[in-house]
Parts: C-alpha cells; sequence; structure tokens
C-alpha cells in the first residue's frame, strides 16, 4: 500500500513538473524530441488502429441492431454515445498503452540502467525536461488525434455496415447522425483523450525512470507496471469522465433503485 | 587542511585510510593526468565532484571553491563550468551524433546552434572523422573512439574551465589511441586557461 501511495505521488509529482516545465517544448532539443514522439505514437499507429477501429464499430452496431433490432435513430444514438463518447476513446488508448507505454517505459529504464540519463545530469539536463515533458505532451496529443481517427473509422464502417443490415440509406443515417450530434461530444472525447494521453505518459514515464532495480530484469519489470498502472488509470479517468456527464443521471438510477 | 586557492580540483577523505587510499589536490591550468584510479575511488569522486553539495565523508574543492560553502546560485554557476568526460562518451542512444553534440548548447543556449556546424566539422576533422559519415549515425553505428569523440566535441563546444575526463585511449587501438591523446592540447590550445583533468584506470597486471 505504501508502495502504491509512493508510486501515485511520484507519477503526480511528474505530472507537476510537465505543467510547471511546459515552456521548455521551446527549446530545439525538446521539439525534436516532441516532433518524434507524436510521429512515433500517432501517425505511425495509424495502419493498426484503422483495422481496430472499423472492426470495433462494425462489431458494435451489427450486435446491436441484431438484439435490439433497432431503428435508424437507435442505430445513431448507439454510435454516437458508444462509439463517439466511449468505445473511440477508449480504443486509442489501450493502443498507445499497448505501443507507447510500454516503448516508453522500457527506454527510459535502459536509459536509466546504462547510465544515459547520469550522463544528461552530467550536462546539466535535468531529464525530466528532455524525456519526460515530450513524450507526456507528445502522447496526450497523438492519443487525442488517433481517437478523433477511430471515431471517424468507427463511425464511418458502423453506419455503412448498419445501411446494409436495416432498412436505412447512408444518407438517412448521416442525416440523423448530424441532427443528433453535438459540438459538445467532440469536446467531450477530445477532453478525455488529452487526459488519457496525458496520464499513460506521465505513468510510462515515471515508472521507465524508477525501475525496480539497475539490471537488465528491472526493465520488462518497469514495462510491465507502466502497462498495468496506465490501463488502471485510464479506466478510473473514464469512470469520473462519465461521472461528471452522466452523473445525475446515475445519481437518479441508484435511487430509483433504493 | 590545505588553501584552497589556486586548486582547480581537490578531493580529501575524511578518514585516514581512506585518504591513504586515494586524493587528490591539482593546480589549476595544463593538462593533469591521474594515474591508477581505482573503481572505488573514482565512484567516490566522481559524485563528489559533479554534485558538488557538502559531503561527509570528504573535503571537495572545485575551481578554488570549497564546495562545504556554496550556496545554489554558486553551486550552478560553479556546475556550469564543469565538465565530464566518460569513457563512453556518454552519448543519448536515441539521438543522432549530431543531436547528441548540439544537445547541450540547445538547452544552455539555443542561439549558438545556429552556425554551429563549421565549427563541428573542424573539430571532428582535426581529429581524423569524416563529419559526413558520423553525424547521421546513432551511437550503435559507432565505433568507441567515434562516441568519445563526439562526447569530446559536445564537451569542447561547452568551454568548460575544468574537463574530468575518463582516459580517452582506453580500449582504443593504437591508432586511434593517438588521435584520443591529443584531446587535452586541442582544449588548451582552445581554453589556455582551462585544466584537462585526466583519471587512468588502474592496470591488470595479471594478464
Amino acid at each position: 500500500m505504501i508502495g502504491f501511495y509512493r508510486e501515485l505521488e511520484g507519477s503526480m509529482r511528474l505530472a507537476g513538473h510537465v505543467l510547471r516545465r511546459f515552456w521548455v517544448l521551446k527549446l530545439p532539443p525538446v521539439a525534436e524530441e516532441l516532433a518524434r514522439q507524436i510521429y512515433f505514437t500517432g501517425a505511425s499507429a495509424t495502419a493498426t488502429i484503422v483495422i481496430r477501429g472499423a472492426l470495433v464499430g462494425t462489431l458494435i452496431i451489427a450486435y446491436v441492431i441484431e438484439v435490439l433490432n433497432a431503428d435508424v435513430e437507435l442505430a445513431v444514438r448507439i454510435l454516437l454515445w458508444v462509439v463517439l463518447r466511449e468505445i473511440g476513446p477508449l480504443i486509442a488508448a489501450v493502443l498507445v498503452i499497448q505501443r507507447s507505454g510500454t516503448a516508453v517505459a522500457t527506454e527510459l529504464a535502459l536509459m536509466k540502467i546504462s547510465g544515459e540519463v547520469a550522463s544528461l545530469r552530467h550536462m546539466r539536463i535535468d531529464p525530466q525536461d528532455l524525456l519526460v515533458v515530450p513524450r507526456v505532451v507528445g502522447i496526450a496529443l497523438a492519443n487525442t488525434a488517433l481517437t478523433v481517427y477511430v471515431q471517424f473509422i468507427a463511425v464511418g464502417g458502423g453506419m455503412l455496415l448498419s445501411a446494409l443490415v436495416i432498412d436505412a440509406s447512408l444518407g438517412e443515417m448521416a442525416g440523423s447522425f448530424f441532427l443528433l450530434a453535438s459540438p459538445l461530444d467532440l469536446v467531450y472525447s477530445i477532453a478525455k483523450s488529452l487526459m488519457f494521453g496525458a496520464a499513460i505518459g506521465v505513468i510510462a514515464s515515471y515508472y521507465g525512470l524508477n525501475p525496480p532495480g539497475s539490471s537488465i530484469n528491472a526493465v520488462p519489470k518497469a514495462a510491465i507496471s507502466a502497462v498495468t498502472q496506465a490501463t488502471l488509470a485510464v479506466m478510473l479517468l473514464n469512470i469520473l469522465f462519465a461521472y461528471l456527464v452522466y452523473g445525475s443521471a446515475l445519481f437518479g438510477l441508484f435511487t430509483a433503485l433504493q | 587542511m590545505s588553501a584552497t586557492a589556486g586548486v582547480v580540483l581537490g578531493y580529501e577523505p575524511f578518514a585516514e585510510e581512506e585518504r591513504s587510499a586515494g586524493r587528490l589536490w591539482i593546480e589549476a591550468g595544463g593538462s593533469h593526468v591521474v594515474p591508477a584510479v581505482s573503481a572505488a575511488f573514482k565512484s567516490a569522486l566522481l559524485p563528489a565532484v559533479l554534485e558538488l553539495r557538502p559531503r561527509k565523508d570528504a573535503r571537495v574543492v572545485v575551481l578554488g571553491a570549497d564546495t562545504d560553502a556554496l550556496s545554489p546560485r554558486a553551486r550552478a554557476t560553479l556546475r556550469a563550468q564543469l565538465a565530464f568526460l566518460p569513457a563512453d562518451g556518454g552519448l543519448i542512444s536515441h539521438l543522432n551524433a549530431w543531436e547528441n553534440i548540439a544537445l547541450p548548447l540547445g538547452f544552455h543556449a539555443p542561439a549558438r546552434l545556429r552556425g554551429l556546424a563549421p565549427e563541428v566539422y573542424a573539430m571532428l576533422e582535426q581529429f581524423g572523422a569524416e563529419p559526413r559519415s558520423l553525424l547521421g549515425r546513432l551511437p550503435e553505428e559507432m565505433t568507441l573512439y567515434e562516441r568519445k569523440l563526439a562526447g569530446y566535441v559536445r564537451m569542447r563546444l561547452e568551454k568548460p574551465r575544468l574537463v574530468l575526463a575518463e582516459d580517452p585511449g582506453a580500449g582504443l587501438g593504437a591508432a586511434e589511441r593517438r588521435w584520443a591523446a591529443g584531446f587535452a592540447a586541442a582544449y588548451l590550445a582552445d581554453c589556455p586557461e582551462g585544466t584537462f583533468v585526466q583519471l587512468e584506470d588502474v592496470q591488470d597486471e595479471s594478464g
């Protein structure tokens, strides 16, 4: 339990450092690290995410239409509530944890063990400025871009499939979608994705910079801890966001059950 | 206790037995070779000198200042005049040679990055390297000598007053060792008021 609090405190401190030292992003070496991180987390992950996003979007729609015998409006509402608000950000976050979370934790743990972090200190460079700030910001931005991408693919795929399965044209579904969707849906999912990405970046960096030992065996342990804790953090943040948005409705449901 | 004026690097353990195992008291200026430095002495000396913090186990003097009496501001000022050159060059593995060389300046003097290339090219060529082929490579694609050279060039660009270097020739072949032997002289030609202290490892006499 003490270990958990120590890790939580360490992650919070790291998050505070990122907020305090945001300005270092304008320094050339840090800006290059940021560009590298955005490319790795965002651009190079798009191919993988296209397939996953389309599969999940069409799977949800196909399943719900089959089970609920949904009409156009219900199918679109499901797309909006489930795919746009919930599944889109979660798929992107899970993919980012799998790819970038493990990569960041492994890379930083190796750098720490091989003395590169100490080497930065010898050059009077705060390792958190060069290694953590651009990674956290880069993962947050790339995760948001990936989320929008997933939403586009999943909603598009879902609508295409729905148009084939139920008696409705694609134009009818798209018209219904734009009628029911509000800019708040996009703001909600973008805010959530930014928080998810930042949390993944902070947690992966924390475990990378604090490996449980100085031998090479500590590297996979750091990666495992990063993946586990980042997944937990994303789930908790999702619950928090859901409470903030649907809180009164959930509270009403609990009251009714009592 | 000795006076610190004119002392560029001093390290005196308080315990008598440790003092006999290793102590340093180096006057400012020129190149100095500290022979037969044991791993234990080095692992005690380097953090003491590079962190510049008060120590319970030793008296440490850097560039004439006793680290016991340093304010945080004085410590930062002093640290900026001190450079450490590790045996493997101390490069960052995911940055190529150019990014490694430019890294400290990118943080501490970004304005100097413009127009830096000719200076770097000249230094690399001075030590037998081909800049065009070297600068784009990652440390894992470089030889030990190239890594040492990149670390050395990076150090020289900062123009420190005191350089603490692990043996630049360690682990090199005869030809590269000759190039590396010129590191101290080239640094002193560039910074005549500087001091280059080279720590040589204990030689294994068994073989």
